[in-house]
C-alpha cells in the first residue's frame, strides 16, 4: 500500500469516526432510554441545549473540559425535566420530547445573540479537536486502519467506551436486566419487587446525559463554535441508528457508522465530482445521508422489534 | 395453624364497592377455593392481599401477625406469591431470567446468569415443575409458561400462593398436570389459594370453598359437604339450571357447505387437512376437540382471515370465491369470537361505538360518511335492553365491561345483523354460569329461527348439551361424526384424544 492510500484510508476511517461520535451517542441515549421503556425523541433539543452550553462553558473558563461538564449538567437537567414528566406523572413522551425540542430551538437561538452578541454562529473557543487536546498514539500512525486511531479527540474515544460500557451494563449487570424487564413489561418486574420507577429514572437521566455528551461532540468535537443550525437533525438520525441497530449498543454503533460513513462519501464526492457529476447540485450530496437513513429504516424497520411496553407511560394501579 | 386470615376487608373504587366487609381464614397446608361470577371481587381481594391494591378498610393477618401489605414487595417478604391470571411473563426473556429478576445471583454488580440457570434447574427438579432453564418463554408453550410463574414465586420462598384463574388459559391435559403439581405443593406443606369459576375444577381440587357475590362473602363450605348445585345457587343468588332445555331441530337447507378445506396455520403447517361437513339451517353442529386440533385453522378460514391451501367454502348455496371477512359477512354469516378481547371489541371504544361496528357504514348509522349519532344511540339503548348488558349506559367504555357483559354486547352486535349462519367459537370461554346461561339461551333461540349454528368448543358438557350433531375434530381432521343420543363423553373423549376413529359418509 502507498502511503497515500494509507493515509486516505486511514483519514478516512477517523473522520467517519469523527462524523459518528454525535450521532452515536444520540443512538446510546435512545437504546438506554428507550430500554427501560421510554422513548426520548427529546435528544434532538438536549443535544442543542449541550452543544450551546458546551461552548458558553468552554468560552468562559477558556477550556473545553469546563465545556463538557456544562453540557452534561445541561443533559442532567433535561432528563430530570424530561423524566418528570414522563416517568413522576407518566405524561406522554413525546409531547414532552417536542416540547424540549421546541424550547432548544427558541432559547438557542436567543441565548446565542444574548451570550456572544452574534447570529448565526458563536465566536470560536478552545475544544477537543485543538492539536493540544487530542489523543495522540503516534506508534499506530503508519499502520493501515489502526492508523485511523493514532489522533483522535477524548470525545470519539468516549462514544465507543460508552458503546461498550452500555452494552455490559445491559447485558451483564443485574441493573441491565432490570431495565430491559422494565422495558418489555413494568408490571412483571413491579410484581417481582423491582422498583420500576427508580429504573426508569436511571435510564432517562444517563441516556440525557449521553445525549448531552452528543451535543458537546458536535460543537466542541471537531467544531470549535456552536452554530444555530445544529444539531441538523443528528438527534432524530441517531435515534434512526438506534431501529436500525434493533435496540442494542453495538447494532446502534455500526449504524452510526453507516450514516456518518455516508457524510464522509458526500465530502469526498463532492470534492472529487468531474465530468457529469459536477452537474449535479450540491443539495443532492448534502442530503445523500438523510436519504440512507430513510433507505434503511425502510430496509430493516419491519424486522427490528422495540421493547414490548417501549413507549407506554407506566402507572401503578390501585 | 392460620396461614391468612383477612377481616372486614372493604376495597370502596370510584363507582362500585368490589369487596364489602370480607373476613376470611385460611389454614397452613390446606387448598382453599375462592369462587365467585365475574366481578365478584376475587380478584380484587386477592390483589389487596399481594399489595397491588391498598384496601380502604380492613385487616390482615400472616402466620398469626398482623401486617400491612403495601406493595408486592411486602407481600414476598411475608412468603406470599401470586401466580395472575394474565402472566407476568417477558416473553424474550429466558425461564431463567423471568424466574429470578429481581432477586438475581450476582457477583458484584455482574448478573451471574450461570448460577442462576443451576438455582432454577435444582429448583425445577425440587418441585417436580420441570423447565428447560434456557429456553425463551416466547417459544414454550402456556402450561409450561404458568410453570415458570409458579418456580418464580416458590424461588421466593412463597409459603402462600394465590392462584388467579389458573385454568382459564390451559388445555384439559396441562389443567391435569397443574392440579398434580398442586397436590404435590400441599403435600409440602405449602398453602394454595385457588380463585375460579368453574365449579368442576373447584370440587376436584379445593378442601374448603369461600363464595363471593358482589363483593359480599356468601359463606364457606367445606368440599365434602357440599355439591356443584349449592355452590352455584350461592354465587348466582338463585337457582341456575345449566342443564340446557332440549329443542327439536326443525332442519331445512344447507346454510354452510365446506368441501376439502386445507388450512396452514400461522407457523406455516397443514393444521386442517381436507375437512367437509354440512350445516343446515336450524340445527347446531357442534365440534368437539382439543384446543389446537384445528380449530383456530377451521375458524380462521371461515372468516376469511387465512386462504386456504385448497377447499371450497359455500355459504346459503353460494360458493365464495374471495374469502375475505367483508365479503362472508356480507353474505350471511356471523361470528362469536373465542377471544373477545382481541377480535371481539374495541376496547377503549364506547359501548354505542362497538355495538354497531361492522355496519357504520350503513343507514340508519351513516349516511355520505357521517355518523348518525341519534340514531346510533337509539340503537345501542335498545340492545342494551334487549341483551341485559350491564350497567345500561351506552357510554361505557367497552374495556370497564366485565368479561359477561362484553360477551352479551358481542352477541347483541352479531345477532342484529341479517344473518343465516352463525359461527359461535368458545362462545362461552372465561364466563360465568350467569352470563353462560344467556349465551345458551340466545344459541337456542337461533336455532328457533332457523339460523345455521357452528359451535365451537372445548367444554364437552356444552357440545352435548346444544348440539344436534357433533362432530370430533383431531389432528386437523374429522374423525367422527354422531349425535348427542347415540354417544357419551366417554366416547366423545376417545375420539378427541385420537384413540377411536369413526368412518364417515357425507351424504
Amino acid at each position: 500500500m502507498n502511503s497515500h492510500t494509507l493515509l486516505l484510508l486511514n483519514s478516512t476511517i477517523a473522520q467517519t469516526l469523527d462524523y459518528a461520535a454525535p450521532i452515536l451517542f444520540a443512538a446510546l441515549c435512545g437504546v438506554i432510554s428507550e430500554n427501560a421503556g421510554v422513548v426520548n425523541i427529546g435528544l434532538e433539543g438536549i443535544m442543542r441545549f449541550a452543544a450551546f452550553f458546551g461552548v458558553w462553558g468552554a468560552a468562559i473558563a477558556k477550556n473545553p473540559w469546563m465545556g463538557l461538564l456544562w453540557g452534561i449538567a445541561l443533559g442532567i437537567i433535561l432528563g430530570l425535566m424530561h423524566g418528570y414528566i414522563t416517568v413522576k406523572w407518566a405524561g406522554d413522551q413525546i409531547v414532552s420530547g417536542i416540547a424540549i425540542n421546541v424550547m432548544a430551538l427558541g432559547i438557542g437561538t436567543y441565548l446565542l445573540q444574548a451570550v456572544f452578541k452574534t447570529t448565526g454562529y458563536s465566536p470560536p473557543v478552545p475544544y477537543f479537536g485543538a492539536e493540544v487536546n487530542r489523543i495522540h498514539f503516534a506508534f499506530l500512525k503508519h499502520i493501515p486502519v489502526l492508523g485511523a486511531f493514532s489522533d483522535l479527540t477524548f470525545l470519539v474515544w468516549l462514544s465507543l467506551i460508552t458503546v461498550i460500557l452500555i452494552h455490559f451494563i445491559l447485558y451483564h449487570t443485574v441493573l441491565g436486566l432490570r431495565i430491559r424487564a422494565v422495558g418489555e413489561n413494568p408490571q412483571a418486574a413491579e410484581t417481582l419487587g423491582v422498583n420500576v420507577f427508580k429504573i426508569k429514572w436511571f435510564a432517562v437521566i444517563t441516556g440525557s446525559v449521553s445525549a448531552a455528551l452528543g451535543g458537546v461532540a458536535l460543537s466542541l468535537g471537531t467544531l470549535s463554535s456552536f452554530t444555530n443550525a445544529m444539531p441538523m437533525g443528528k438527534g432524530f438520525i441517531g435515534l434512526a441508528a438506534m431501529i436500525f441497530g434493533k435496540w442494542t449498543p453495538f447494532g446502534a454503533l455500526i449504524a452510526s457508522l453507516i450514516f456518518a460513513f455516508a457524510q464522509v462519501l458526500q465530502l469526498l464526492l463532492q470534492s472529487t465530482a468531474s465530468g457529469v457529476a459536477k452537474m449535479i447540485p450540491l443539495g443532492f450530496y448534502l442530503s445523500l445521508p438523510y436519504f440512507l437513513t430513510i433507505g434503511a429504516l425502510i430496509g430493516v424497520v419491519g424486522k427490528a422489534v422495540a421493547p414490548a411496553a417501549d413507549g407506554i407511560p407506566y402507572k401503578k394501579e390501585g | 395453624m392460620k396461614a391468612l386470615e383477612v377481616k372486614n376487608i372493604v376495597k370502596q373504587f370510584p363507582n362500585v364497592l368490589a369487596n364489602d366487609h370480607i373476613s376470611l381464614s385460611i389454614e397452613k397446608g390446606e387448598i382453599f377455593a375462592v369462587v365467585g361470577e365475574n366481578g365478584a371481587g376475587k380478584s380484587t381481594l386477592m390483589k389487596i392481599i399481594y399489595g397491588l391494591y391498598t384496601p380502604t378498610s380492613g385487616e390482615i393477618y400472616v402466620f398469626g401477625k398482623k401486617v400491612k401489605i403495601e406493595t408486592p414487595e411486602d407481600a414476598i417478604r411475608l412468603k406470599i406469591g401470586m401466580v395472575h391470571q394474565e402472566f407476568m411473563l417477558i416473553p424474550r426473556f429466558t425461564v431463567t431470567e423471568n424466574i429470578v429478576l429481581g432477586d438475581e445471583p450476582h457477583r458484584g454488580m455482574i448478573f451471574d446468569y450461570k448460577r442462576a440457570v443451576k438455582e432454577v434447574r435444582e429448583l425445577s427438579e425440587r418441585f417436580g415443575l420441570k423447565v428447560d432453564p434456557t429456553d425463551k418463554v416466547a417459544n414454550i408453550p402456556v402450561g409450561i409458561q404458568q410453570r415458570v410463574e409458579i418456580l418464580k414465586i416458590l424461588r421466593r420462598g412463597a409459603e402462600i400462593l394465590i392462584f388467579d384463574e389458573p385454568t382459564a388459559v390451559l388445555t384439559p391435559e396441562e389443567t391435569e398436570d397443574l392440579f398434580k403439581a398442586l397436590r404435590r405443593l400441599k403435600a409440602e406443606g405449602k398453602t394454595i389459594i385457588f380463585i375460579s369459576h368453574k365449579l368442576k375444577e373447584v370440587m376436584t381440587i379445593a378442601d374448603r370453598i369461600a363464595v363471593l357475590r358482589r363483593g359480599k362473602l356468601q359463606g364457606v363450605v367445606e368440599k365434602e359437604k357440599t355439591n356443584e348445585v349449592e355452590l352455584a345457587r350461592m354465587m348466582v343468588g338463585r337457582n341456575v339450571v345449566l342443564e340446557i332445555p332440549h329443542v327439536e331441530a326443525k332442519i331445512g337447507k344447507t346454510v354452510l357447505s365446506v368441501r376439502d378445506l386445507t388450512v396452514k396455520n400461522k407457523r406455516g403447517i397443514i393444521g386442517l387437512k381436507g375437512v367437509s361437513f354440512d350445516v343446515h339451517s336450524g340445527e347446531i353442529v357442534g365440534i368437539a376437540g382439543v384446543e389446537g386440533n384445528g380449530q383456530a385453522e377451521l375458524v380462521n378460514a371461515l372468516i376469511g382471515f387465512t386462504r386456504p391451501v385448497k377447499g371450497k367454502i359455500e355459504l346459503d348455496g353460494k360458493e365464495i370465491k374471495l374469502l375475505t371477512p367483508y365479503n362472508l359477512r356480507t353474505k350471511g354469516m356471523v361470528y362469536i369470537p373465542e377471544d373477545r378481547k382481541r377480535r371481539g371489541i374495541v376496547l377503549p371504544f364506547r359501548v354505542r361505538e362497538n355495538i354497531i361496528m361492522g355496519q357504520h357504514t350503513l343507514y340508519p348509522f351513516s349516511k355520505n360518511g357521517i355518523l348518525n349519532d341519534s340514531e346510533i344511540n337509539k340503537f345501542a339503548t335498545k340492545k342494551l335492553e334487549e341483551f341485559d348488558i350491564r350497567p345500561r349506559n351506552i357510554h361505557v367504555r367497552g374495556g370497564n365491561l366485565s368479561g359477561g357483559n362484553q360477551q352479551k354486547l358481542i352477541l347483541a352486535r352479531e345477532m342484529s345483523i341479517e344473518h343465516k349462519f352463525l359461527l359461535a367459537s368458545q362462545p362461552t370461554r372465561g364466563l360465568d354460569i350467569g352470563a353462560m346461561e344467556f349465551v345458551y339461551k340466545k344459541l337456542v333461540e337461533e336455532k328457533k329461527k332457523g339460523i345455521g349454528v357452528l359451535l365451537i368448543s372445548l367444554e364437552l358438557s356444552e357440545i352435548m348439551g346444544l348440539s344436534d350433531r357433533i362432530l370430533v375434530l383431531y389432528n386437523g381432521e374429522i374423525v367422527g361424526e354422531t349425535t348427542p343420543d347415540k354417544t357419551n363423553e366417554e366416547e366423545l373423549g376417545l375420539m378427541m384424544l385420537g384413540l377411536k376413529r369413526q368412518e364417515r359418509v357425507l351424504q
